[in-house]
């Protein structure tokens, strides 16, 4: 891939940032561990090594009790088996198991006691359990994977309709564009909190129900933006230069303005993916977003909020949520300063 | 520029009746009315006593009230005529100063929003207060030393302040200081033995009790004003006017405080206007954390206790605010800064 020399400097420049380029480094690794996050943490075993055979189970169907010579047709317990292995060494069995041996869903009892229980290293509950006896760790782990790819989803589908939108707006004018003028003014005076809690309460949202409810009323951020710069872009001579040559308006858009957008809308992208990640918290952490027991982090939050006490569910929770918002606001940060063709003369 | 002004405000008829048509319709298609509230309650009711008087379960135990008393309360909540004609009633008694009576509290809306006007009014302009007498020496003086230590540690630890949103601020500063040293109050106005004390320890008692919500307020504000301060100032400092001011013999402070922190001023005061609607509506998450009984908290229970009349009551005033606070804001460009026009 040929880049630019401008995008190259820009490129330069981000990584010369070295708060955001570092936070980028970390986001993107954070992100890569959540797509294997079931190597992890998991109740499934790694590896079993059972009468001379291995057995990979963390992918795949799920094994049955009988595999292993217990008497049960529902799911291994891979804890109880590795238990019972270490029982018996002479038989040359053993069990590997991830770091965090707990799926976010299943309950784990001590007998006479109530959840929450405190952070222990013995039963590998690093973090703690939640008020229902779920690992606090599974939980984030698997609620920043989905919180994560919730907003970047939405991003694209904003972005999608913003820019479409935005780019029309600014580039044809006129009745079009105060037409969209007035309903944007409408759709952003509308509290679409509020709005989301009752269609919420009606329908309860699955994942893609709630982007698709949330991108009704996320567009129009990125569609203001994009017509003001249209409007900009669409005065330059190049434009007028296209358009002498004959180039159709579909194609002076998607061949010249946008690609001239480009800065403004990656320079918002960082942003955008923060406000999904509070949006959808703030949402579970009201009990309107995804339904339980999909685990998240404003579900976490209000177990913590309730349970004053439990000081490792808020804990944990803050810690993620504020080391994951602080990476990718640096990145953003960066990546304003990298685009921002403005550097400041100061003095000594 | 007068004719623009009025052209704006005009706008804000088509855009208001816009915005209230929309949700007045949402609210129509919501089931979990008041009238399924009420007989659910009558349902309740009938539980109640049959319970006690022991008679045995009558056959019409499924539908408490009779097709009459439907109708009727259907009537008297205006949902037997159609979307649009109930909509203008409810605008035409707007428009007379009346928004109506809510369904769960049966107070007439505007009596209950005026109680709790003052509360967000109160969190609104003490936290504006403090955030505009630190932001904007913190600005100036993060300008001055662009680059330098000072600069990036306070950097760091705005953004932290800006990537975390208000209300997780709250919860931690709630289970820090509340819960786990037992500073602060957990949550509420007032202490339970408010009256008993004399004036002196009433005011202490507000001010204990408003800290921790004022900060978790103050937090995303902060950075904005901090950063829009800084950026203005490092502009105005680059610019041409302050390098002939230096050039001709002025001392650095000088040319800062008397030629570019004026300009750089002028932002900072148009935010302003787009600040009023936050004043007074507030911020509900801060308000539910806290429990504290705002025009937030009122709009977020009225949603979800499905009360109409107070949800569009609030839409009224928070609408109305934004769209006012808008052009106040223009408004205020145009007078700071003379060479704005607006046509």
């Amino acid at each position: 891939m040929k880049l630019n020399p401008l995008t190259i400097n820009k490129l330069r420049r981000f990584k010369s940032i070295r708060r955001g380029y570092y936070s980028f480094i970390v986001l993107v690794i954070m992100i890569g561990v959540a797509l294997g996050t079931e190597l992890l943490v998991n109740h499934r075993a790694l590896i079993v090594h059972y009468n001379g055979q291995y057995y990979f189970p963390t992918y795949g169907r799920m094994l049955s009790g009988v595999t292993f010579g217990f008497d049960y047709e529902y799911e291994t317990n891979y804890r109880k088996l590795a238990c019972q292995f270490e029982k018996t060494p002479e038989c040359g069995n053993w069990v590997l198991l991830p770091i965090v041996p707990y799926n976010p869903y299943e309950n784990d009892f001590k007998e006479g006691l109530y959840p929450p229980y405190p952070p222990s290293f013995q039963d590998r509950h690093f973090f703690g359990v939640d008020i229902v006896g779920r690992d606090v760790v599974a939980r984030l782990v698997y609620g920043f994977r989905i919180a994560i790819f919730f907003s970047l989803l939405l991003l694209v589908a904003n972005y999608t309709v913003g820019i479409s939108i935005g780019s029309a707006m600014g580039y044809w004018g006129g009745k079009f564009d105060l037409f969209f003028q007035r309903i944007i003014e409408i759709w952003s005076n509308v509290p679409f909190l509020y709005v989301i809690i009752i269609i919420a309460s009606i329908v309860t949202p699955s994942f893609f129900v709630l982007i698709l409810i949330m991108a009704f009323f996320g567009w129009i951020g990125i569609t203001w933006t994009i017509r003001t710069i249209t409007y900009k872009e669409k005065e330059r001579e190049y434009v007028l230069a296209a358009k002498a040559l004959g180039a159709s308006d579909i194609r002076i858009i998607f061949k010249h303005i946008i690609p001239n957008t480009m800065a403004v809308i990656v320079t918002f992208a960082p942003f955008a993916i923060s406000g999904g990640i509070i949006a959808l918290t703030s949402l579970d952490y009201l009990g309107f977003g995804l339904p339980p027991p999909t685990p998240s982090w404003g579900e976490l939050l209000q177990q913590g909020w309730a349970n004053m006490d439990a000081w490792w569910i808020s804990g944990s929770v803050i810690t993620a949520m504020v080391v994951t918002l602080m990476t990718v606001t640096f990145v953003g940060e960066a990546v304003r300063e990298a685009f921002d063709p403005k550097l400041y003369t100061f003095y000594e | 520029m007068t004719a623009y002004f009025i052209r704006r405000c005009l706008l804000i008829i088509p855009t208001f009746i816009g915005i209230t048509i929309m949700v007045f319709t949402i609210t129509r298609f919501v089931p979990g009315g008041p009238i399924e509230r009420m007989i659910a309650q009558a349902q309740q009711n009938r539980m109640g006593q049959t319970g006690v008087s022991g008679t045995s379960p009558s056959d019409d135990q499924r539908q408490p009230l009779s097709e009459d008393q439907i109708l009727e309360l259907k009537k008297y909540y205006g949902f037997d005529k159609p979307i649009i004609v109930s909509y203008f009633l409810w605008l035409s008694k707007v428009l007379r100063g009346d928004l109506g009576v809510s369904t769960r509290y049966y107070d007439p809306v505007w009596q209950i929003i005026r109680e709790r006007i003052p509360i967000s009014l109160y969190f609104g302009l003490l936290s504006m207060i403090l955030v505009y007498s630190v932001c904007i020496p913190l600005g100036i003086s993060k300008a001055l030393k662009h680059k330098c230590a000072y600069d990036n540690i306070t950097s760091v630890i705005l953004f932290i302040g800006y990537a975390i949103p208000g209300w997780v601020v709250g919860i931690m500063i709630l289970v820090l200081f509340a819960s786990y040293w037992d500073i602060f109050p957990l949550g509420g106005m007032v202490s339970d033995d408010f009256d008993d004390l004399s004036r002196i320890a009433q005011l202490g008692d507000i001010i204990w009790h408003t800290l921790l919500p004022l900060s978790a307020y103050m937090v995303g504000l902060f950075t904005v004003m901090t950063f829009l301060m800084k950026n203005t100032l490092m502009e105005n400092l680059s610019s041409d006017y302050v390098r002939t001011a230096i050039a001709k013999g002025l001392s650095f402070k000088q040319a800062v405080f008397r030629h570019a922190l004026r300009n750089s001023l002028i932002p900072i005061a148009t935010n302003f206007g787009n600040n009023i609607s936050v004043i007074l509506t507030g911020s509900f998450l801060i308000e539910k954390v806290f429990n504290i009984d705002g025009m937030g908290l009122l709009g977020y229970e009225s949603v979800v206790d499905r009360d109409y009349p107070v949800v569009m009551g609030i839409l009224v005033i928070s609408s109305l605010l934004f769209m006012i606070g808008n052009i106040l804001s223009d408004i205020c460009v145009a007078i700071v800064d003379p060479r704005v026009q607006f046509k």
